[in-house]
């Protein structure tokens, strides 16, 4: 328990971080640094994001798969990192 | 127990049914196990996932999960940080084709007949009203001409260029125009003969709703500008009115009476001016600083600037308890000389000033000198000074999305819109119409739809230019980029 929220302090001390969400893998909010209603809205969303990105990776070479995705935006930028169980979600503002 | 009842029809049928075989059994219950359910809101239901319970242990496989994933989310996150791959780098979703366009050229007709021109324009707070006063910008024996303010309401139907959605007849030319920042039907007027009016659009019979009149308290020279100031009391506004007499006037209304009663009075004379290195001025000229052009801070409540016909460019206080060195002229409210800081002093009339509203210490300038000079409030020099045009230039204004943007409209017609964002200082977007029979005397910029920018001409035209997405989203580091040049102020 206290490594889990070691490691997200880590992140969330890296430059210019706006806010980590934790998903499982049907989309439902583990933990989150943002207030319910965004966590909410970035996780179905994003859910279904990754599992579009996962088949488009593999419908074009089925011996490849997906391993990370971002997604660049003019206020911000969007890691997720994506496993079996749980995706990583990271908000970040570069320029911060 | 079972038992089954032999059924009886009405017909006197005698019923066949077999004889009935029972047994008996018995069952009790070797366990028990108790559920119940019950609906929640949506809401709850989410709440209590997110919030971790103390004694609750973490999911499965979440601390291996992150461990796995951890060095390689935070190698990402310090190389984004770092990284300038993106950073001139912009999308175009909007489709692009010009930097302005023209939407629409609004006339009113007998005002064009009568030779009249376009001394301001003011967009109501909702962003739909364009209100244009008229009047002229030259000297002349127009004073006795009577004017008047057009509003076009741009996102009704029935738009009609050519007629205005309503007319209010005036008495003398409308020097000065300002929209309340709340109430979309008051606008608040200067006229050429010192007069403050308000107009009150909403009613049908006469939209006087307050004004100065003729008394001992108002203005004797032309009014040329007419500001909305918010009040120590929530919601409540007095106008601020500057004339050519060197009068800065504060008023607040009295609406049972219809006039407006003088709330403070401030005096500009040379002799006031605060020293500095670049001032000489000698007190004998004219007796007093003509007001030419006035801006309100929207950072500082207590601050605004004043633009005089000599040239000089002053920053006030409206707390400043001096007392103006003036005879007493029978006004009800003592007299204060405002002025507190003197910037670097222009050849000619300052025309126009405006405060940024995206930096409490930018305030860009114009006047005769054909220049715009970007201000700080911390110091006499200009930051900056962009040629906008040989002739003079009437009017600049902040854009209310871009940071980094505004606009100067030219006596020689031309409008230019300067990025600071750009390296060169060219204008990034200019809108002609040449001939100085169409100089551009006023502009104004709308801070609810801020693609519109409303231009009026001395022919009698106001017309409305669609900006494109470039001169109106703002980009990520703009005020950044901002806050180094205003940073720049000399040690």
């Amino acid at each position: 328990m206290a490594e889990v929220e070691e490691t997200l302090k880590r992140i969330q001390s890296q430059n210019g971080v706006q806010g980590i969400i934790i998903i499982n893998s049907e989309g439902i909010p583990i933990k989150t640094t943002l207030d319910n209603a965004s966590t909410v809205q970035y996780a179905g969303l994003i859910h279904q994001l990754v599992m579009k990105a996962r088949s488009t990776v593999r419908d074009i070479d089925p011996q490849n798969d997906l391993t990370f995705l971002r997604i660049r935006s003019k206020k911000n930028e969007i890691m997720i990192a994506p496993d079996k169980d749980y995706f990583l979600i990271v908000i970040q503002n570069p320029s911060d | 127990t079972v038992s089954v009842a032999p059924t009886s029809s009405g017909d006197g049928l005698r019923p066949e049914t077999g004889s009935v075989h029972s047994a008996e059994a018995e069952v009790q219950t070797l366990s028990t196990a108790v559920s119940w359910t019950q609906t929640q809101p949506h809401d709850e239901a989410q709440e209590l996932l997110l919030q971790p319970a103390a004694d609750r242990l973490d999911p499965p496989g979440l601390k291996a999960f992150l461990q796995r994933v951890e060095d390689t989310v935070i190698r990402e996150l310090d190389r984004n940080g770092r990284s300038h791959a993106f950073d001139e780098f912009q999308v175009n979703w909007e489709d692009q084709s010009q930097p302005v366009s023209c939407l629409h050229c609004l006339q009113h007709p007998s005002a064009q007949e009568r030779g009249l021109h376009v001394t301001s324009v003011s967009w109501s707070c909702t962003g739909s009203v364009i209100a244009c006063a008229f009047g002229r910008t030259d000297d002349g024996d127009w004073i006795t001409e009577p004017s008047c303010v057009c509003t076009w309401n741009l996102d009704r139907r029935g738009l009609n260029p050519k007629q205005a959605d309503l007319v209010i007849d005036v008495a003398t030319a409308v020097t000065a125009l300002c929209c309340h920042p709340q109430q979309p039907a008051l606008i608040a007027g200067g006229l050429y003969s010192g007069e403050v009016v308000v107009w009150d659009t909403s009613r049908t019979q006469d939209p006087v709703l307050v004004q100065t009149g003729m008394s001992a308290d108002s203005h004797r020279e032309p009014v040329y500008q007419v500001a909305w100031v918010p009040l120590q009391k929530a919601g409540e506004f007095g106008v601020l009115s500057a004339c050519s007499g060197g009068r800065v006037l504060l008023w607040t209304g009295d609406l049972n009476e219809g006039r407006f009663v003088l709330n403070a009075a401030y005096a500009l004379v040379p002799q006031q001016v605060p020293h500095s290195s670049y001032v000489s001025f000698k007190a004998r000229g004219s007796s007093t600083v003509g007001v030419t052009s006035l801006a309100l801070s929207p950072w500082d409540p207590d601050t605004f600037l004043v633009g005089s016909e000599g040239g000089l460019l002053l920053r006030c206080s409206f707390s400043s308890q001096t007392p103006a060195a003036v005879p007493s002229e029978g006004h009800n409210v003592t007299l204060r000389a405002p002025a507190v800081f003197v910037f670097r002093p222009r050849s000619g009339p300052v025309h126009s000033i405006h405060c940024s509203p995206f930096h409490r210490n930018l305030f860009v300038s114009a006047g005769t000198d054909g220049r715009a000079h970007l201000h700080s409030l911390l110091q006499a020099d200009p930051l900056l000074s962009l040629r906008v045009s040989d002739s003079s230039v009437f009017q600049v204004q902040w854009s209310p999305s871009r940071p980094l943007v505004f606009a100067a409209a030219a006596a020689q017609g031309e409008v230019h819109i300067f990025d600071l964002g750009r390296r060169s200082l060219r204008p990034a977007a200019t809108i002609e119409q040449g001939g100085a029979d169409q100089a551009a005397t006023c502009l104004a910029f709308n801070s609810q739809n801020s693609h519109l920018l409303a231009l009026g001409r001395t022919n009698g035209t106001v017309c409305i230019w669609q900006l494109s997405h470039d001169l109106t989203e703002q980009s990520p580091r703009e005020i950044s980029q901002l806050e180094q040049i205003a940073n720049q102020v000399a040690a």
